[in-house]
């Protein structure tokens, strides 16, 4: 026996805890992208089921588990039904070692970033599995785009977590946290963060990197033939997901529940922590709001050609920095001058369209004023004449 | 990539799916059925693609989905009910349909119209194409993965189709037009509101133009996507927009004035590339123009008169005859040839949609691009299916 | 990159101006589920919703003389009466001499066109502002005389609708 009963019994009273305390999160985060969202657009949202709308989550949740959960004759049964599972799985395991505050976590690991990444990578057999066992060619497809794109952006989010380990000379998530209590990373390591946050998008899929299940491409991609229980499963996982993506952007570079200047304790902390990281979430609805979608081929270009060498640059920076022991700011104008190449990189491979666009523009404007000149001649003329 | 695409000569497409080769010669992987189901098929419009991957390699277009039978309805109609029909072929534009339509009824009688009812027209028919080209936008918008674009643009054409109501009493299917005029006139509150509306569509209008026209990921989406030379568009037989982004500057109401169009400056913009960029920029800055055509109609229609011709409301029966009348609708030139046998019910009707002479250059258009940008340039084409079915 | 951030600043400030006026409305009822209050879409006065047939108050008959005239020029061909002497006639009550006896549209093939109501001599039928008549049986919308009559005299009473003979001319 490694464990007592006892500690078994525990273990599964904070999992169960755990479990709840998620599915609650997932349901705040549905209501508020929803009310966000709409308010971006000049829409209401939610209104109806409870006040502002707050009870339409429990609303979808009940609808979506009494649906018929449809299994497609020609799927393969057994993926098809595990699928789901797999993501679930690893989206809720990386949540055993995310503190949300000092003394709140399941289980607190000396290698919880190495835990998380790992963990967080298994979701994608489940995607592809989920396209393939659907039998369905949009799921396919969807599957298969799933795959090129969480694995190539999974290495820059790996390499910024190395980078952010490195600047903590650790791995345990509490000590990483603890380690920002003077100044947050995101002040040393700005490069870091952008890489991180938008990797961390295209891992979730979220706007402009919804690619795997773009609604209006491939209707949905490895979900679009599953209903019911089954979808909801998915999308539990998806918004898990995100959370954690937020929430590790927190940990990892807004100093988790760290108040400068003061020492949180209890709930206080825990209530700090999620202040932050509903604001990151609010961030991606807002991004979500405002860009179109990306595709397949340039969301790879991207990865590889820069968030890929961008992530290699923050760690050999932030080696360079430790190695040589220079001052912090030497390592935030480093990140700044990274930062700034990538803005001249996309501007450059945007230089072409962009000049081409302008080009237009500018010549049906041009046209627009002779004629708006010619006008105003011809009024005149009449006046005089 | 694209000159690859004009340089496949395409072999003659047999029924079904199954005469369809892939022209390239490489291995097909996957025949994708996009349609008649999908969200952005523009309506039940379907396409099988031969996809190598993510790259098609081959398309078939199936249509016919939506087959109404318009054309042989018309013939079992009456002249007059035959414009309710007419609303529902292109109808995202029906104002614009109805017009043509009385207008080659008008033509084959001689019957004058007054002069306020024409500018009315006018003015409907241009708010009924911005209403159509903000649809545009809009289902650019989603098409591209924007959802915020659809939402401002909706705004706009909520405003216009409110118009539309208060002066017709329908928000879609008008059965406004009449032949020799129109059904009544405007309400008294008409041109306040309408002065009311003109800056409140600019604004709309301009903030999802700032919105997406210049967004980096939208250019990359659609810059330099399938396009299409000049020779090519009039070899197909493009018109409308699709045939001025790459440069022709052919508008109908430029080309023939109709109606009163000889009456208005207005610019017909033309693309420089005729990519998917050229193709939606050029309708968002052809709704400037149409405000600008408005704005001059306002100016100088008569504030009082009759709008309907003396003709009345009477059963027609135009003499015997043919005629062909066109017209520049959103899409396109539309065109009408109208048999009469001097009955009361057209003899023949046979419409030239402008939906359905682009959507031929879809093969040229889609073949050697993504799955992704599939949706994308159907898109740029802005199909209706009621018009191209019929 | 400038314009993707104009844009983000575009939402934003679309964000700031929906929260003040937003420009969806809550249908068919504000409030939630505890306090309820409905709220129908306003319809611009000449909206044309279903066809109803009007009720002369004067007399006390229908205006609608069953003259098949709309239903001849109706393009759907969805309606259809059936009609008879005019009792009131008889009595000296009334100027029609014969009056509708049955009358049925079929709500579920009218396209809303409006032919009907510009070719009535009679005054007899308008374009209700009802539009929200679905049911869940199949043919549930054929409507036969009093409901047609019903739904024209809540038309008549919410409009003030006058004869459009008798309108200024
Ligand atoms: S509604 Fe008018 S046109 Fe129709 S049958 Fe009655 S009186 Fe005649
Ligand atoms: S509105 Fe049109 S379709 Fe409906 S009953 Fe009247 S004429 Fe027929």
């Amino acid at each position: 026996m490694l464990i007592s009963w006892a500690d078994l019994g525990w273990i599964l009273l904070s999992l169960f805890i755990m479990f709840n305390a998620l599915s609650v999160v997932v349901l705040s985060l549905t209501w508020l992208e929803r009310k966000a969202l709409g308010r971006l657009q000049r829409r209401l949202g939610p209104t109806r089921s409870g006040p502002m709308g707050l009870l339409q989550p429990v609303a979808d949740g009940i609808k979506l588990i009494i649906k018929e959960d449809i299994i497609p004759s020609s799927s393969e049964k057994a993926i098809f039904w595990g699928a789901p599972l797999i993501v679930m799985l690893s989206a809720f395991m990386i949540w055993v070692t995310i503190p949300g505050a000092q003394d709140a976590v399941i289980k607190n690991l000396d290698l919880g970033l190495f835990y998380i990444i790992a963990f967080s990578v298994i979701g994608i057999l489940g995607l592809v599995l989920a396209g393939w066992g659907s039998a369905n060619k949009y799921g396919t497809l969807g599957g298969l785009r799933a795959a090129a794109q969480l694995v190539s952006y999974e290495i820059p989010i790996i390499m910024v977590a190395v980078s952010v380990a490195m600047l903590a000379q650790s791995l345990d998530m509490r000590e990483i946290v603890a380690q920002q209590s003077s100044y947050p990373f995101v002040l040393v390591q700005p490069l870091g963060l952008v890489v991180f946050f938008i990797a961390g998008l295209a891992e979730v899929g979220r706007t402009p990197f919804d690619i795997y299940f773009a609604e209006s491409e491939i209707v949905g991609g490895p979900f679009v033939e599953y209903s019911g229980a089954h979808w909801s499963l998915f999308f539990l996982a998806e918004y898990i997901n995100t959370f954690a993506i937020a929430a590790l952007t927190v940990l990892l570079f807004f100093g988790g529940w760290q108040f400068p200047g003061v020492e949180l304790a209890g709930y206080l902390a825990v209530i700090w922590f999620l202040f932050k990281v509903y604001l990151v979430i609010l961030v991606i609805v807002w991004i979500r709001g405002t860009f179109p979608r990306l595709r397949i081929d340039q969301l790879m270009a991207f990865a590889w050609k820069v968030a890929v060498p961008l992530s290699f640059l923050t760690v050999v920076m932030t080696a360079i920095y430790q190695f040589y022991g220079w001052p912090a700011w030497s390592l935030t104008l480093m990140s700044l001058a990274g930062l700034v190449w990538v803005g001249y990189a996309i501007y450059r491979r945007m230089a072409g369209p962009a000049s081409r666009v302008a080009q237009t523009k500018k010549r049906i404007q041009a046209r627009q004023e002779e004629l708006m000149a010619a006008r105003r001649n011809r009024a005149e003329r009449t006046r005089r004449g | 990539m694209a000159d690859a695409a004009r340089n496949v000569t395409a072999p003659p497409l047999d029924s079904g799916a199954a005469q369809a080769r892939p022209v390239s010669g490489e291995p097909v992987e996957m025949l994708l059925n996009m349609g008649p189901q999908h969200p952005s098929t523009h309506g039940v419009f379907r396409m099988v693609l031969w996809v190598d991957g993510e790259k098609i390699v081959d398309i078939v277009p199936h249509i016919g989905y939506l087959h109404r039978g318009s054309e042989k309805l018309c013939e079992g109609e009456q002249y007059h009910q035959v414009i309710t029909l007419f609303d529902r072929l292109d109808y995202i534009a029906n104002f614009n349909n109805e017009h043509v339509y009385v207008r080659a009824v008008e033509r084959l009688m001689g019957l004058e119209v007054p002069e306020r009812a024409e500018y009315l027209r006018v003015i409907l028919c241009e708010l009924n194409r911005i209403a159509s080209h903000l649809l545009f936008i809009a289902t650019m918008g989603l098409d591209a993965g924007a959802m915020t674009p659809s939402m401002f643009c909706f705004r706009g054409r909520e405003r216009i189709q409110a118009l539309f109501e208060a002066v017709s009493g329908a928000r879609m299917m008008h059965n406004y037009f009449r032949i020799g005029g129109l059904k009544e006139d405007v309400p008294e509150d008409f041109m306040p509101r309408l002065r009311e509306l003109m800056p409140q569509i600019r604004e709309d209008l301009e903030e999802s133009d700032k919105l997406l026209s210049f967004n980096e990921i939208f250019l990359a989406r659609l810059k330099d996507i399938s396009p299409v030379t000049a020779e090519d568009a009039i070899d197909y037989g493009l018109t409308g927009p699709c045939l001025r982004a790459s440069g022709v500057e052919y508008d109908v109401r430029k080309a023939a004035p109709y109606s009163l169009y000889d009456r208005f400056d207005f610019n017909v913009p033309t693309g420089l590339d005729g990519d998917c960029w050229d193709r939606y920029y050029l309708r968002v800055q052809e709704c400037y123009e149409s405000l600008s055509i408005i704005e001059q109609a306002m100016e100088q229609m008569p504030a009082e008169g009759n709008v309907l011709s003396s003709l009345g409301r009477r059963l027609v029966r135009p003499p015997a005859g043919e005629v062909y009348v066109r017209a520049e609708n959103p899409r396109g030139e539309i065109g009408v040839y109208l048999v009469s046998d001097g009955s009361d019910r057209p003899y023949r009707l046979k419409v030239r949609p402008p939906s359905f002479c682009n959507l031929s250059a879809i093969r040229l258009m889609l073949i050697n691009t993504w799955v992704a940008d599939s949706v994308v340039i159907l898109g740029s084409l802005d199909i209706v299916m009621g018009e191209v079915d019929r | 990159m400038l314009n993707s951030i104009k844009g983000m600043f575009i939402t934003l400030l679309s964000s700031a101006k929906g929260l003040r006026e937003p420009v969806t409305r809550q249908y068919p009822a504000t409030g939630n589920l505890l306090q309820r209050e409905e709220a129908p879409t306003p319809v611009q006065p000449r909206f044309m919703g279903f066809p109803a047939l009007t009720w002369d108050e004067g007399v006390g008959e229908p205006y609608c003389t069953s003259c098949m005239v709309c239903i001849r020029h109706c393009p759907t061909q969805c309606m259809s009466s059936t009609m008879k002497d005019n009792p009131l006639q008889a009595e000296g009550k009334s100027s029609r001499r014969k009056i509708v006896d049955s009358f049925e549209i079929n709500l579920n093939r009218c396209i809303l066109c409006g032919i009907c109501v510009e070719w009535c001599n009679f005054d007899a039928i308008v374009m209700s502002h009802e539009h929200e008549m679905s049911t869940y049986v199949r043919n549930g919308d054929r409507v036969d005389l009093p409901v047609l009559l019903e739904l024209g005299y809540k038309h008549q009473k919410e409009t003030d609708w006058v004869p459009p003979t008798k309108r200024g001319k």
